[in-house]
């Protein structure tokens, strides 16, 4: 059930009904947990227990951490045991196949055969998100940022909390638990706000991500079978045009259901903060990643980065506590060295610009930063979606000439993309821009034309084979 | 993918950012105002898509194509077997094409059939194949059987809220579904309720364009595949000898199909087909065989119509000539080629040998 398929409009209204009819605030919260459940078995009903187990640790290690005194070593014993053990529900069900196919490969190239079968374990969905999640319930009772939730379902209900569960944006504990103690309204400002994101999201996501990835899968790896049309038969051009559609295809997928949660949540009285920012116009990689992804680069920053020691012990450690975090970051993405590779090369990046242009991007030109940038971005979206080193090869290749490159073409309008992201960020980031017009929108007449205008745009966008969702392997 | 595509998502996206909270307003300004701006925003981009041939592309349109593509090559007169799944693999266009030019026949046989395609839906590709063609076929054969004459929805069996059942329900097709529907062409009480509320979901699904521009390609551009799909092992493991087995079990035959026939016959010639005729390729089940015979010699007595009845065929295919119950192996569909071939040349169906 992803937020574009009929079936979940069926499943949003039924609960958003019973939760506005509901009175008690209590029950509503339970309805909430209730359907957060339901649309995680819906996915699929074994990895509920998992969930079941990451909730249950997470509150009971809180409140254990939060009756010591600090400095106790009881409190940082359980405080490292309900992080590692967190971190070890990801590392088996995500990364164990990832350690052991790389530890069968290294001993295979030493000539060491190794006498074991790797067992590969389905991944959950969602399990990086809800993780990250409830590290932060525990870290943030921990630091004091929160007092200890008594009540399990409450804290069932932050890490499972169904918009943002399969896909974030990661939401920091100390932010939704006090949304939990409020009593909501419905209103009309509630109802349109949640519009207003849900139809932008859906826009970004069924309109335009799903459209583009038939065109571009042949290409990366999604369609492509073996005996049919390899990397090589590409041209050039193709697969520069299918990288761009790649950039186009990542961020209006994630940045769409991100926007849809954000609305969603919204209709139950809830606040998501943001998760992109229009990142596709940052002049700076430093920019960048505080417009991308916004949820998990701040968690990184706040749980990783900064008790690593930020940038507090001199160039050298923040040079390492950078790369770390980058590389852990680009881990996180997917069990693959491709994605660490991903995360090295934005990490040396970042380094990079901190060497360079500390306290100076000023006198970097815009444009010439802005091109640099995008141009940098689009080069390492190939290691994150490409299947191996040797496509990233073929593909670098082809953006510089290095390649006699094939016959095979991908449609030239691929490249229409690049206009879309110009508007987005145009209309979204350059709001006063267009306040004018904003305020035209408000007028009642205009306002429902317009709605009804955007419903049957968004009906003939629709795709009949929805795409799923890129950010859900994660 | 069309420029198209990036116009309307370009205003999707506009059009999303610059929403924000209304001011108030009485609430049928906002109704009439969010269907007026629903209802002709759906118009433009229906007259926009018609105008440049815009639809959600099927394996029918990739059918047609390959069609189009053999009557383009040859200028010969055709003859154009419209049907289902059981069509798809018993019509063999090369092998009845060569047999009929030997017996000193021009004409090119084409196979436009696709699996679960209601009687509707080949009506409809029928005249996609002549527009894109520029021809008009010589004959056409249509067929006949009873899961498609008595189910009118058939495609809700099988292929809900697909492209191929959306882009099928326009107004026409709709109104027609909706007569059979009236007249009972359905299963049941609850198949028939089903059966309305899908018809009533395709039509909307179909007016307000779902799916037209996001994945919306010309037809002609959907691609190539011919409707003869060979099979050379059997899927299913089925007794031969059912084919001998006779019934002489009559069921009501709607009123729905006969008129639809009747007003596509007169459409058909009206268009300048010279000769429609009637057929159903053999299938094991003696009820369903029995229907066909009843059609052709009752409904259908006026025209041209073989049903699978005579005794040498069926002897023919008591043997290892069954892909599944309801279709045949390529062996099977050899031997019907052959049978198909005598009758045709019996019958005056076709203008006279040059």
């Amino acid at each position: 059930m992803i937020f574009t398929d009929v079936i979940f409009f069926g499943f949003l209204g039924a609960v958003l009904s019973l939760y506005w009819v509901l009175r008690g605030h209590e029950a509503r919260l339970s309805l909430l947990l209730l359907a957060s459940i339901v649309f995680y078995g819906w996915w699929d009903w074994r990895f509920l227990g998992l969930i079941g187990f990451v909730i249950l640790l997470s509150w009971a290690v809180a409140r254990f951490v939060a009756q010591r005194p600090i400095g106790d070593r009881q409190r940082r014993w359980a405080l490292i045991f309900g992080i590692t053990s967190n971190l070890t529900v990801i590392a088996v069900f995500k990364y164990f196949g990832f350690f052991a196919d790389s530890a069968q490969a290294a001993l295979l190239a030493l000539g060491i055969t190794p006498g074991w079968t790797v067992l590969h374990i389905l991944l959950p969905v969602g399990i990086s998100f809800y993780v990250f999640q409830a590290i932060s319930y525990i870290v943030d009772v921990a630091r004091g940022d929160l007092a200890p939730e008594p009540r399990l379902r409450r804290v069932a209900l932050y890490i499972a909390f169904f918009p943002q569960l399969v896909a974030g944006p990661i939401v920091r504990a100390a932010r939704f638990f006090p949304q939990m103690e409020r009593r909501k309204t419905l209103t009309g400002a509630l109802i349109f706000a949640g519009l207003r994101a849900f139809a932008l999201g859906f826009a970004y996501k069924a309109g335009i991500a799903d459209n583009l990835a038939p065109l571009i899968d042949p290409i990366y790896g999604d369609a492509r079978i073996p005996g049919d049309t390899q990397l090589a038969d590409w041209s050039n051009l193709a697969l520069i045009w299918a990288t761009l559609g790649i950039a186009g295809l990542i961020y209006f997928d994630f940045a769409g259901y991100s926007l849809m949660a954000i609305g969603v949540a919204r209709w139950f009285g809830f606040y998501i903060p943001k998760n992109f920012d229009y990142p596709c116009s940052s002049p700076a990689i430093d920019d960048f990643w505080r417009r991308w992804h916004i949820s998990l680069s701040s968690w990184l920053r706040d749980y990783l980065y900064i008790p690593l020691g930020g940038n507090r012990f001199g160039e050298t450690k923040t040079y390492r506590n950078l790369m770390a975090t980058m590389l852990l970051g680009g881990l996180w993405h997917g069990a693959a060295w491709t994605f660490v590779a991903w995360g090295a090369l934005h990490g040396f990046a970042l380094c990079l610009h901190r060497a360079l242009f500390k306290g100076r991007t000023k006198i970097v030109h815009w444009i010439f930063g802005l091109i640099c940038t995008q141009f940098f971005v689009l080069l390492t979206w190939v290691p994150f979606r490409a299947d191996n080193f040797a496509d990233v090869l073929t593909i670098w290749s082809a953006f510089f000439g290095l390649r006699a490159g094939g016959l095979e073409e991908v449609s030239l309008w691929v490249w229409c993309v690049l206009p879309l992201i110009g508007l987005d960020a145009v209309l979204g980031r350059f709001r006063a821009t267009t306040k004018h017009l904003c305020a035209q929108f408000r007028q009642p007449i205009v306002y429902w034309g317009a709605l009804g205008s955007l419903v049957a745009l968004l009906l003939a966008l629709y795709p009949l084979e929805a795409a799923p969702f890129v950010y859900f392997q994660f | 993918m069309q420029l198209s595509f990036f116009l309307v998502a370009a205003l999707a996206l506009s059009a999303a950012h610059l929403l924000r909270l209304p001011n108030r307003g009485k609430v049928w300004v906002a109704s009439v105002a969010f269907l007026v701006g629903l209802l002709m925003t759906s118009g433009l981009i229906r007259g926009l898509a018609d105008l440049n041939n815009l639809g959600r592309s099927t394996a029918f349109d990739r059918i047609v194509n390959a069609a189009v593509a053999e009557a383009k090559q040859d200028p010969a007169p055709l003859i154009v077997f419209t049907g289902a799944s059981y069509s798809r693999n018993a019509i063999d266009p090369e092998r009845l094409t060569l047999a009929l030019r030997e017996a000193g026949y021009p004409h090119r046989v084409i196979n436009l059939s696709i699996e679960a395609a209601s009687v509707l839906e080949r009506h409809q590709h029928l005249e996609q194949f002549m527009r894109l063609s520029g021809r008009v076929p010589d004959v056409v054969f249509i067929e006949t059987s009873q899961a498609f004459d008595t189910r009118v929805a058939f495609m809700f069996g099988n292929a809900k809220f697909t492209a191929r059942a959306i882009e099928q329900y326009d107004l026409r097709t709709s109104l027609h579904t909706l007569s059979g529907l009236r007249e009972g062409a359905c299963q049941g009480v609850t198949g028939c309720a089903k059966d309305l509320v899908f018809l009533g979901l395709h039509t909307g699904l179909n007016l307000f364009n779902v799916g037209r521009i996001g994945r919306g390609e010309a037809a002609e551009e959907a691609g190539l595949e011919t409707a003869w799909d060979p099979q050379y092992v059997p899927r299913a493991e089925v007794d031969p000898a059912e084919i001998e087995r006779l019934s002489v079990a009559t069921v009501p035959i709607p009123n729905w199909i006969q008129t639809y026939r009747q007003n596509l016959h007169r459409a058909l010639q009206a268009q300048g087909v010279r000769e429609v005729a009637y057929y159903q390729p053999p299938i094991l089940s003696a009820e369903m065989r029995a229907y066909a015979t009843q059609v052709c010699a009752t409904e259908l007595a006026e025209h041209v119509c073989f049903a699978p009845t005579d005794p040498g065929l069926l002897a023919q295919l008591n043997g290892p000539v069954w892909f599944d119950a309801d279709h045949l192996l390529d062996a099977g569909a050899a031997i019907y080629s052959r049978w198909l071939i005598m009758r045709l040349l019996e019958s005056d169906v076709m203008a006279a040998p040059t």
